[in-house]
């Protein structure tokens, strides 16, 4: 049991130290504005942003494939038909490139990616045979629609993956037609031109695309990120806002009081000599004692707003004794106010000696102030009105004592 | 305080022998000078080793056992003292209320935090002489703020009597909150001590309580059975 009697109390620490106030304003701003704080630190919501601006793109991307593939490849492959070296080889590469985009794209409208590398062999391996089996005649044309149309594949199973990835698969891509036009004897310089030609015309458009589309990313993770950062500033400044009102309206609670005393004192109305203006001010100074020590961050704060108030009341000559008993749940301000407020105004009355205790536990904190009952005034601290909120107060003399009782319970 | 009137009466008028076990002399004389202001109370022996002041005194009724000799917690030397039939009431300024409840688990008749007076002092050495229980305000404190789990089960009002106990210290002011008579409030505070007597190990002077708080009507036997059953630890233990 701790018992401080004596001059065993300490003085309760001074202010919050600037970090304890951090703590405090973290605690008591709301959950989202927690999280949003918490924003620069975690990338998750960066992300977020970010991957919801690549879904336009993919699905532009996944548009042009498919298209590409449907609209201009089919058509030219289908009107060179069996005049092409092994037209079935060129359908079967076509359907296997088609499978490849259709899987690609279900991957990538769901959010994930495709397997990369096993895809672009299946896309290399296609590229070979259907380059070969096009045969010399059709090497420059759109039947032999691997030229133009497999590049837009190549984005679709490389997405999001690194841009040297992209150019490694149409340098492939492109050795493979080289070694066609070598292959076939077409190494005039007209051919090598239109080699050359056909590789810039194919491989530009796909690449402007896929670097596109990383820079959007990247640019709407930075802008999630600023306006996370930006939230968590604000959230701090909201906090602070709260925890300064907070202040102020403590501080109302008892200026009223402290006011009417002091500027009666300096008006000269009130004498200084008079007894129930002398236990005015005690009253006020205990307050205002118990109210400063309401913002400190400690960790049992209802024990230390009641040490407050006690050790205001031994300067002024009382001996106390304080015994407590277990541990307070955490309770809100207000339900402390209401535990400890009586009991600092009980206590300005004290005369003689003063025992204060505290019973805790989970559900039930039970303050009481026992002190030699006197003469004086009864405590005209401001009236409790409500006894059947959750804090219950019982204030009785009967001539032998003066016994505040004030008590908790969960409901 | 709240003396028991006939305590004197059960040691057939003969004086209540004490002995008392402190490692500091002054408060051996202090509290010598306190029990000697009692007519019923003789001293019979002081010193700072348990075992040496029960060779000069082995009849002494009650042994006032400071809980810290030497520097060391004398916890299971008073279980010890206990189990061998001794009315040990720990005296102590070691008022954690773990501490209190331990020693009442070994076996201790009260506990008597030293800061408590003269009153609370001579009314708790009486009872104990008499096995019936004495419940000052600061045991009052831990009893009712007990966290453990495996607590005795007390009753509204007898946690209500102890809280105020407690608080108050006067159980004139008990009473007349809880609008009962002082005997009642009585009543409740000790039945709360009898119902402690079934926590931590059996000892012999937890049993003379509980036969003698049957005898005086506090607790009915059929109580003890639930106790009994279900406690455990109150059984020996091989």
């Amino acid at each position: 049991m701790s018992t401080e009697s004596g001059t065993a109390l300490t003085p309760a620490a001074p202010g919050p130290a600037a970090g304890a106030l951090r703590r405090a304003v973290r605690l008591r701003a709301p959950g989202w504005l927690a999280l949003a704080a918490d924003g620069p630190a975690d990338p998750s919501v960066a992300s977020a942003v970010a991957h919801a601006s690549d879904r336009g793109a993919r699905i532009v991307a996944l548009i042009i494939a498919l298209a590409w593939h449907l609209a201009i490849s089919l058509p030219a492959m289908l009107s060179a038909g069996p005049g092409m070296a092994a037209p079935a080889v060129v359908a079967a590469g076509w359907l296997v490139t088609a499978a490849v985009g259709v899987g690609s794209g279900v991957r990538l409208l769901r959010g994930g990616l495709p397997p990369a590398r096993r895809l672009a062999a299946v896309l290399l391996v296609v590229d070979a045979a259907v380059v070969a089996a096009a045969g010399e005649r059709y090497l420059f044309t759109a039947a032999n629609w691997v030229w133009s149309g497999l590049a837009w594949f190549f984005l679709l199973v490389l997405w999001r993956r690194p841009v040297s990835w992209l150019l490694a698969l149409l340098g492939a891509h492109a050795a493979i037609a080289l070694g066609a036009v070598l292959g076939f004897g077409a190494t005039a310089a007209a051919d090598l031109t239109r080699y050359a030609m056909y590789l810039y015309g194919t491989s530009s458009l796909p690449v402007a695309v896929f670097v596109g589309a990383a820079a959007i990313a990247a640019l709407a993770r930075g802008r999630a990120r600023t306006a996370a950062a930006a939230l968590a500033v604000q959230a701090e400044r909201d906090a602070a806002e709260r925890a300064r009102r907070e202040r102020q309206d403590r501080l109302a609670l008892v200026s009223g009081t402290a006011e009417e005393v002091l500027s009666a004192l300096a008006t000269g109305d009130a004498d200084p000599a008079d007894p129930e203006l002398r236990r005015r001010c005690v009253l006020a100074a205990a307050r205002l004692r118990r109210l400063i020590a309401e913002s400190d961050d400690v960790p049992d704060p209802l024990l230390h707003e009641l040490r407050a108030a006690a050790d205001l009341a031994e300067r002024k000559g009382v001996p106390i004794e304080l015994v407590a008993v277990g541990t307070p749940p955490e309770l809100p301000v207000e339900v402390r106010r209401r535990l400890a407020d009586p009991l600092t105004a009980a206590l300005a009355d004290a005369r003689g000696t003063a025992r204060l205790t505290v019973v805790a536990g989970p559900d039930e904190v039970v303050v009481s102030l026992v002190t030699p009952d006197h003469d004086g005034p009864d405590g005209t601290g401001p009236p409790i009105a409500d006894t059947d909120g959750p804090v219950e107060h019982v204030h009785e003399r009967n001539g032998e004592i003066r016994w505040t009782q004030t008590r908790w319970r969960r409901t | 305080m709240d003396a028991d009137p006939v305590a004197a009466d059960v040691t057939g008028g003969r004086p209540i022998g004490v002995a008392i076990v402190d490692d500091h002399p002054v408060v051996i004389e202090g509290v010598r000078a306190w029990l000697a202001s009692e007519p019923g109370l003789r001293v019979l022996a002081m010193g700072d080793d348990p075992d040496e002041v029960l060779r000069l005194a082995p009849s002494a009724d009650v042994v006032l056992l400071d809980l810290r000799l030497h520097g060391r917690m004398a916890l299971d030397k008073l279980a010890e003292l206990s189990a061998a039939g001794h009315r040990v009431v720990v005296y102590s300024e070691h008022t954690e209320p773990e501490t209190m409840l331990a020693a009442l688990d070994a076996g201790a008749v009260a506990f008597l935090a030293k800061h408590e007076g003269r009153e609370h002092c001579v009314a708790t050495v009486l009872a104990a002489a008499t096995d019936r229980p004495y419940v000052p305000p600061t045991l009052a404190g831990a009893m009712v703020g007990d966290p453990r789990p495996d607590r005795p089960t007390l009753s509204d009002k007898e946690r209500e009597a102890l809280l105020l106990w407690f608080q108050s210290m006067s159980k004139a002011s008990v009473a007349r909150r809880m609008r009962i008579s002082e005997h009642t409030v009585k009543q409740y505070v000790d039945r709360a001590r009898i119902k402690y007597t079934r926590a931590g190990r059996p000892a012999a002077t937890k049993a003379a309580l509980l036969a003698r708080a049957i005898e005086d009507g506090l607790v009915r036997p059929e109580e003890i059975g639930i106790y009994r059953s279900q406690a455990q630890t109150d059984r020996p233990t091989p």
